[in-house]
């Protein structure tokens, strides 16, 4: 079990959650499939994403280093000759964007070839890009990462790529500065940044849980942290207003990377895993929230 | 794309040579369509027993059937009317269940967000529906590639949620909205929603790439839509779909005609559904855009026409008294 003495919570919580890890870890284990991977919901196919989730879950769960074989292997076969990896086995060119975190967890787990050739890719895919438009707030000269080759740039695919590149030693390469060049622009000036405008028409756009804690945590260490400053604290004052599993989990991996108090966030994304029902058991989210409940800064470049 | 190139863009594709030679004909024959007004003043009324009725009169076969309902979760606000309201859903789940339906799943495959929670696996939703019915969310998923009828996208498939291939029925319920790039959004533009974000992207950037109108004509030509229900009970007016301001109409619009019922609805919004682009082109694939080919049953229109605000570049679109 993962628990990080350094993290600040008070004994309850920690207690809680060493004693309550052991069946949320089982419980997503029990989504996975014969082949080896898990989908994100019950009766569907295995897919990338909550496999590849999974595996780093389990790894920083404390789970024996066995189990998180089969979900591995699941993943190396998935990856395409050009590094790239995809959906699922039957959409293989599809969804390449999951490229970036399978990087990440493939660097995690050592295996170096497979984490290089994905970062191949990853470098290789660029967004479109537009001329500057003055009556815009943002830069479209400036290229991220799209969800679909050949496709603009979004926060979320670009935040992905960020710290896969960052994680892998690559923080300096061009296309991993640009990135963060990019995800900065794209910060709503009031804080926190949506799926990738921060207006629109002239009017500031609500900013989500979900892509402000992932784009914090790419960011994490990157230039100048008062940049973050108002970001960090819409996440921090708002964490009692955050409900999904998603959007906790994010709350908990940014607010504990920075080192500020996640601590009602923590409680409650441990209630909400304790009570979510199947249908709306989603593999990779609750995977997320083993991460972020683990404490261990796995996704922090 | 800015919006005054897209604009641009699309008086050009007005030419039908810019659909890479590719048209659709002469506009559909005259058959009549109905559509149906129930007036709905606020959410608060149980309305199961009516949609039952009125989907029954239209011939909706029901009975042992795998339906699947496609509101619009685009995007969540607190203060803003973007999506179909949770009633609306629960209405059309219940009167489904009633008319015998084998399953009634709810699915959406949110534009904007990529979390669930704010779309239909929101406790607010779920809430209020009967167990029967099961909220599915269309983002995370298996997909079926399905060859693209339409051709204007060029894309050679669609990757469809699963469940969206596998039911038998699929009822559209979208929300009355004004929209920033197209003018008006609801059955037809809806249908963006049974694609996956997995495949897509939030938003579906692809789509907007390969040109908005594009996609919905390849849409609508791709998918079956069997039902429609359109959620005017409070509409959204001028920067729709996502910034705009509520607008009461107080009504659904139903029909077995998702071209009937998105005209009907830009008529009672003041639009002329002949000056929208898009609903023009569908009119040559798809029945019920010309006023003379709809066979309103219910409530009179002329209770509930008005007046939408829009931006400045879409009051060209407008048009009536029709009512």
């Amino acid at each position: 079990m993962a628990s990080d003495s350094n993290l600040g919570y008070n004994d309850d919580v920690m207690e809680r959650f060493a004693s309550e890890t052991a069946a949320l870890v089982e419980r997503l284990r029990s989504f996975s499939l014969l082949d080896g991977g898990l989908p994100y919901y019950r009766d569907n196919a295995s897919a990338a994403e909550p496999t590849l989730l999974a595996a780093l879950a389990l790894s920083v769960s404390g789970a024996p280093a066995e189990r998180a074989k089969p979900l591995l292997a699941w993943a190396q076969k998935l990856q395409n000759p050009d590094g790239s990896v995809g959906v699922d086995p039957g959409h293989r060119d599809q969804g390449v964007w999951l490229t970036a975190l399978a990087a990440i967890v493939l660097h995690h787990f050592g295996l170096a070839e497979n984490a290089k050739r994905a970062l191949d890719f990853l470098i290789s895919m660029r967004s479109v890009t537009g001329p500057k438009d003055p009556r815009l707030r943002q830069d479209d000269t400036l290229t991220g990462w799209p969800w679909v080759p050949g496709t603009f740039g979004w926060v979320e695919p670009t935040a992905w790529s960020l710290i896969a590149l960052r994680l892998s030693g690559l923080g300096g390469h061009p296309r991993a500065e640009e990135g963060a060049r990019f995800l900065w622009d794209r910060q709503i000036p009031s804080g926190g940044w949506n799926y990738g405008n921060p207006a629109l028409d002239g009017k500031e756009l609500l900013p989500f849980w979900d892509t402000t804690g992932l784009t914090l945590v790419a960011l994490h260490g990157h230039g100048d942290p008062k940049r973050v400053g108002a970001s960090l604290e819409l996440m921090e004052k708002n964490q009692g207003k955050i409900e999904s599993l998603s959007g906790l989990s994010w709350a908990v991996l940014c607010l504990q990377g920075y080192g500020r108090d996640a601590g009602r966030s923590r409680v409650r994304l441990l209630d909400v895993m304790g009570s979510l029902r199947d249908e709306e058991f989603h593999a990779g989210n609750f995977a997320l929230g083993l991460i972020a409940l683990s404490g261990k800064k796995v996704l922090i470049p | 794309m800015k919006r005054r190139e897209f604009l641009k863009n699309t008086v050009v594709l007005a030419n039908a040579a810019a659909f890479g030679g590719r048209t659709y004909g002469a506009q559909q024959a005259s058959v009549p369509c109905t559509v149906t007004l129930l007036p709905m003043p606020d959410y608060g009324r149980d309305m199961e027993k009516e949609i039952a009725a009125i989907m029954a009169g239209d011939g909706l076969a029901l009975k042992g059937k795998k339906v699947l309902l496609k509101p619009n979760f685009v995007e969540s606000h607190p203060e803003r009317p973007i999506n179909t309201n949770p009633s609306v859903i629960a209405g059309v789940a219940h009167a489904c269940l009633r008319l015998g339906a084998a399953q009634v799943i709810v699915g959406e495959a949110s534009g904007h967000r990529r979390d669930p929670w704010f779309s239909v696996l929101n406790p607010s939703l779920r809430s209020i529906l009967d167990k029967k019915v099961r909220c599915v969310d269309l983002n995370h998923g298996d997909a079926v590639a399905v060859p693209n009828k339409g051709g204007l996208t060029g894309l050679p498939h669609f990757y469809l949620a699963k469940p969206v291939a596998e039911a038998d029925v699929l009822i559209s319920l979208p929300k009355m909205k004004t929209h920033h790039w197209v003018g008006v959004t609801m059955c037809l533009k809806n249908l963006f929603g049974v694609l996956p974000g997995i495949y897509y992207g939030w938003p579906k950037n692809l789509l907007h790439y390969r040109g908005i109108e594009r996609s919905i004509l390849d849409l609508a030509r791709t998918v079956k839509v069997h039902y429609s229900i359109i959620d005017g009970v409070v509409g959204m007016e001028g920067d729709g779909p996502i910034m705009g301001k509520a607008k009461p109409v107080g009504a659904l619009v139903l029909s077995p005609f998702p071209l009937a019922a998105d005209s009907t609805a830009a008529r009672l919004m003041g639009f002329d559904p002949q000056k929208i682009f898009y609903l023009v082109q569908a009119g040559r694939f798809l029945q019920g855009l010309r006023q003379q080919d709809v066979v309103i049953r219910g409530e009179r229109p002329g209770r509930f026409a008005t007046r939408f605000d829009c931006l400045e570049e879409f009051k060209g679109m407008r048009g009536g008294p029709f009512f």
